[in-house]
């Protein structure tokens, strides 16, 4: 009977005792990689309750137990140093995009709001916010430098705004300049997760879009789980919080999770939402696995979303009839 | 002064202000997780937190814990270290093989694994036991923490192909990650029925009780394979 080890291949005779042992060199880069060779094969198993150390010993691969164990420990950790650099999978990218992202937009946010109170003091009839007063500050500084060009020139002139000291100007100048430099990344973000979104799921992103494609695979945590999850997931997948409640107590249960922001759903009126969601739910679902396992474009898959958008619009064309009274509110008084 | 008492093998209470659990330090002067370093007659212990950690928890509610100064252990769903490290510092002339299947956890994971000799990191699936069978010798305490499904099944895999006749199970069932609706209750017993029956020979449970305070929703269990 054979048996594989990590530190080398063993001829083992019926009794348990080795008979002949083709040995690895002791390297541990190469012991590694077979080890790593080994985790997949389910073949030469060692049986239930082997004594690995004992039988490195008995073939002569170390000389003592506490080399054994340090050689290992080696190996081990060489082993996991490389699973490790190669777990850095293109999904993992834009996951990583997609998050830096949601920050850089809640930091913006702020930022800009900031911003917008502070310069509000020395120029409140300027009528911008975010990146627009951001770049008129970086630009103008104070009001009294509007070039008299420019449309606010007017209103700059007769604001009831207070002077803007130099020392302030300074702080604010930089101040915009850091927001518009983080609006300027984002635009980075966005165009990398783009442009990687149509290489990494063609199909995913031709449904979805890419943002919106990317957000799912975030949220799923790989295009893998993704292509693994059942559409009715991809239908809640970020509607947690309503699906438990769903689950635990009699709430109603979530229509549409992160994909709401699907133009197709949005733009529906709220009767058809439920059934939109679904049928769109469907086909990301196909278009992940397409992606995943094939990663070839199939052009058929938007032609039958919008098929089945249209038919769902058509056989739905006005709203449902309000439920009468008489239906689930009597049942509580009866109750009590 | 500080006062010192022994729990278990390898396991102490220190008194100093206050009641802590902790164990010798074997990586004198680093701290793995921002826990506190106590010295006590010449030696280092690291302080532990039983509600970061099952085990710890388990400690406090009065397991016994099987593990000697050279117990081989298979420590299942490693994290990133916080608990691997104190099992370390009691299995001194051990072994921890720990098995984690997160590449990210197993990235915080290999700085302590470097540091300490007795531990062997696996980044592997521990439902699938044969993908690691060729490092892992037959251990004497399998400790499980993974936070799966199917807990039992996994715990009862990996008994089969390396745990000692006379080893032990140490398990933490999570409540919340078998069905998030159910009652807790009902599925520790489900649970630990199917650690009794569902595979050949099955174990034997010797305790089993809650982690509350420390953890909610959560069953340690001790159990050994059946005669």
């Amino acid at each position: 009977m054979k048996i594989s080890t990590w530190f080398g291949v063993l001829e083992m005779g019926s009794k348990g005792e080795i008979l002949a042992s083709e040995l690895f060199p002791k390297d541990v880069r190469e012991l590694a990689l077979h080890s790593l060779s080994l985790r997949d094969s389910r073949q030469n198993l060692p049986p239930e309750g082997f004594d690995l150390k004992a039988a490195a010993v008995e073939c002569r691969f170390v000389d003592s137990l506490s080399e054994y164990y340090s050689l290992l420990h080696e190996v081990t950790l060489d082993t996991v140093k490389i699973q490790i650099s190669g777990s850095l999978t293109p999904d993992q990218r834009i996951i990583q995009a997609v998050e830096a992202l949601d920050d850089i937009n809640e930091t913006t946010n702020s930022l800009s709001e900031r911003l917008f109170e502070w310069y509000g003091g020395y120029f409140p009839e300027s009528g911008l916010n975010g990146e627009a007063l951001a770049l008129f500050i970086v630009k103008y500084g104070s009001r009294e430098n509007v070039a008299t060009d420019d449309p606010l020139c007017l209103k700059a002139r007769d604001s009831m705004g207070a002077k803007l000291e130099a020392a302030d100007e300074m702080l604010l100048k930089g101040f915009a300049e850091s927001v518009c430099s983080l609006y300027e990344r984002r635009k980075q973000i966005e165009a990398y997760i783009e442009s990687n979104m149509e290489v990494l799921a063609p199909n995913l992103t031709t449904i979805a879009g890419p943002m919106l494609g990317a957000r799912l695979i975030s949220i799923a945590g790989s295009l893998e789980k993704l292509a693994a999850f059942p559409s009715s997931t991809i239908q809640v997948i970020g509607a947690s919080k309503a699906l438990f409640k769903h689950l635990r107590s009699r709430a109603p249960s979530p229509k549409h999770g992160v994909i709401f922001s699907h133009p197709l759903i949005n733009t529906s009126p709220w009767w058809v939402r439920g059934k939109v969601a679904r049928a769109l739910a469907a086909k990301l679902s196909l278009a992940a696995r397409i992606d995943f396992y094939s990663a070839k474009k199939d052009i058929s898959l938007e032609g039958a979303l919008e098929e089945k958008i249209r038919k769902i619009r058509a056989a739905n064309p006005r709203p449902p009839q309000k439920r009468q009274e008489g239906g689930a509110k009597p049942q509580k008084k009866r109750r009590k | 002064m500080a006062e010192i008492r022994l729990l278990s093998e390898g396991i102490f209470e220190i008194t100093k202000d206050k009641r802590q659990l902790a164990t010798p330090n074997l990586d004198p002067g680093k701290v793995v997780y921002g826990e506190k370093l106590v010295s006590v007659e010449g030696t280092e212990y690291r302080t532990w937190d039983p509600r970061r950690s099952k085990l710890g928890a388990m400690v406090l509610k009065k397991f016994n814990i099987p593990l000697r100064k050279d117990s081989k252990v298979l420590y299942l769903g490693a994290a990133s270290g916080t608990t691997v490290s104190h099992v370390s510092d009691i299995v001194f002339e051990g072994a921890v093989y720990s098995v984690e299947f997160a590449p990210r956890s197993m990235r915080d994971f290999v700085g302590l694994a470097s540091r300490r000799k007795n531990i062997f990191p696996i980044l592997a699936d521990a439902g699938k036991p044969d993908s690691y069978a060729h490092i892992v010798e037959p251990v004497d305490l399998i400790f499980q923490d993974v936070a799966q499904p199917n807990q039992a099944e996994i715990a009862a895999r990996n008994a089969i192909r390396f745990l000692k006749r006379d080893g032990y199970l140490l398990l933490s069932i999570k409540a919340r990650s078998i069905d998030t609706a159910a009652s807790p209750k009902e599925i520790f017993t489900e649970e630990v029925k199917k650690l009794e029956k569902a595979f050949e020979p099955g174990f034997e449970i010797l305790t089993a009780r809650d982690l509350v305070p420390y953890h909610e929703d959560h069953l340690g269990v001790l159990a050994k394979l059946k005669e």
